[in-house]
């Protein structure tokens, strides 16, 4: 029986979890899954990153599976099913963002999707790119240097330092996926002028990946230190608050550090999902809360990333 | 004698992809191209590692490279070709194992970077081994050639 999972007709990080929940529901008992984007308005990179995430859940292909432990989705290899979105130019923005040249491995798409090629302009800073080895970071980390650092510089305003650092911390983030997950996933950049909430323009990094999650790659060297508090939360917590990596080398656990050091220095903003938690670093001009618990579950871990233009700057 | 490593060759020459991209970033890249250092300064006392034509440096190669280098000692390491982009990623790294290392400015200057305990430390080291003196200008430089 085919279960249906709503796509949010604005699908970003505060639909997100909207999003889990259908898809938890619908892949508890097995069937074949119907991704329904077909409404679809617009999608942030999170939410384009967090859809193939799903699709490979959905397959049963991901290391994790629903709430990172294993298992979930249908069990089989047949590929869930995506409606693909009706408005012209909602298909061309996904195309252009490179989801659908992803997707076609993972989903069979139903509608009429463009042939175009995912292409690195406009706000498209990197499209969907996956993420499955070292050499792939190294890829994302030249592309994104060449294409993004002039346009970061000059048209977001941001300090050469800036985007420097960028590239570092768009490695780290790629990394936890080569390091961690036991699974490949994927990253996206893009642009945007934030109008409405921020009155400035922001990149945003999105990385995702259907791996093992935080929790099951933190758990052996750090559960019974938590002893009854161990989960998803404190997980998150140990790695991104409190720099603890799985390995016993001291000098691990510096990507999520160091990315913490850029975002305070830029006034950026991380946010990270994994399993059943959400954390996150909040600046001040956003409203986040810091940590969620007993969210819907959701297979691997997914990153956000978000640089502000420096106020300073603001045209 | 100092020995010169040229960090961008030795990527280039030990990563896959490495001709294509001149970026130290992920660790298996930074463990692949400390070790090859570690292998050619095998007999120094001293090793300029030159990191010129060196685009990013993440955090994770800082330490597998330079963090790890100056922990092991193999020989006292002075790093040159060192950036703004290149310090960004180094220093809260040394800084955060309490290590310091020493940087060759492009007049031979030399000067600190990581943590101030360590960094006094290791001067003092190096002027006492009369590997390095005080230049009339104030600042220190290598003796040797």
């Amino acid at each position: 029986m085919t279960r249906l999972v709503d796509v949010p007709a604005q699908f970003d990080d505060r639909s997100f979890d909207q999003f889990a929940g259908a898809f938890a529901e619908a892949a508890k008992d097995g069937g074949r899954l119907l991704f329904d984007a077909h409404a679809a308005e617009w999608a942030s990179p999170y939410g384009l990153v967090g859809l193939l995430v799903a699709g490979q859940a959905g397959r049963g292909g991901g290391g994790g599976g629903v709430g990172g432990g294993g298992g979930g989705g249908s069990t089989g290899t047949e590929k869930p099913l995506l409606t693909a979105p009706t408005q012209a130019e909602v298909l061309t923005y996904w195309a252009r963002a490179g989801f659908f040249r992803e997707a076609a491995d993972l989903f069979e798409v139903h509608g009429r999707v463009p042939k175009l090629k995912a292409q690195d302009e406009s706000d498209v800073l990197l499209p969907v790119t996956p993420v499955r080895a070292a050499e792939d970071v190294h890829a994302v980390v030249s592309k994104i240097q060449q294409r993004a650092s002039a346009i970061l510089a000059s048209e977001l305003g941001l300090d050469p330092k800036a985007t420097m650092g960028f590239a570092m911390a768009l490695s780290e983030a790629c990394q936890n996926i080569v390091e961690h997950a036991g699974t490949g996933g994927w990253v996206a950049v893009q642009r945007y002028h934030w109008r409405q909430k921020l009155g400035r323009r922001v990149v945003v990094i999105a990385v995702a990946d259907a791996g093992v999650g935080f929790r099951h790659s933190l758990e052996p060297t750090q559960s019974k230190r938590f002893g009854a508090r161990w989960g998803d939360a404190a997980a998150l917590e140990a790695a991104l608050i409190q720099g603890v990596s799985r390995f016993r080398d001291p000098g691990r656990g510096q990507g999520l550090a160091g990315i913490r050091r850029y975002l305070a220095r830029w006034d950026g903003k991380i946010a990270i999902r994994s399993g059943t938690a959400r954390i996150a670093i909040v600046p001040k001009w956003d409203d986040d809360v810091p940590l969620k618990d007993g969210l819907p579950p959701f297979p691997g871990a997914q990153v956000l990333i978000i640089i502000p233009e420096p106020e300073s700057t603001r045209r | 004698m100092i020995q010169h490593i040229d960090v961008h060759a030795v990527l280039q020459e030990s990563v896959p992809g490495g001709g294509v991209y001149g970026d130290l970033v992920t660790r298996p890249t930074g463990r692949v191209v400390r070790e090859q250092i570690e292998r050619a300064i095998a007999t120094a006392a001293v090793a300029r590692v030159d990191f010129t034509g060196v685009g990013c440096i993440d955090y994770s190669c800082a330490d597998e490279i330079v963090a790890k280098l100056l922990r092991e000692r193999p020989a006292v390491l002075v790093l040159s070709g060192i950036s703004d982009a290149h310090r960004e990623a180094i220093e809260p790294v040394l800084a955060g194992h309490g290590l310091a290392a020493l940087i060759e400015g492009p007049g031979g200057a030399l000067e600190t970077l990581g943590a101030p305990e360590a960094a006094a430390v290791l001067l003092e080291e190096l002027v006492a081994r009369r590997l390095a003196a005080r230049t009339p200008g104030g600042t220190f430089a290598l003796t040797l050639a």
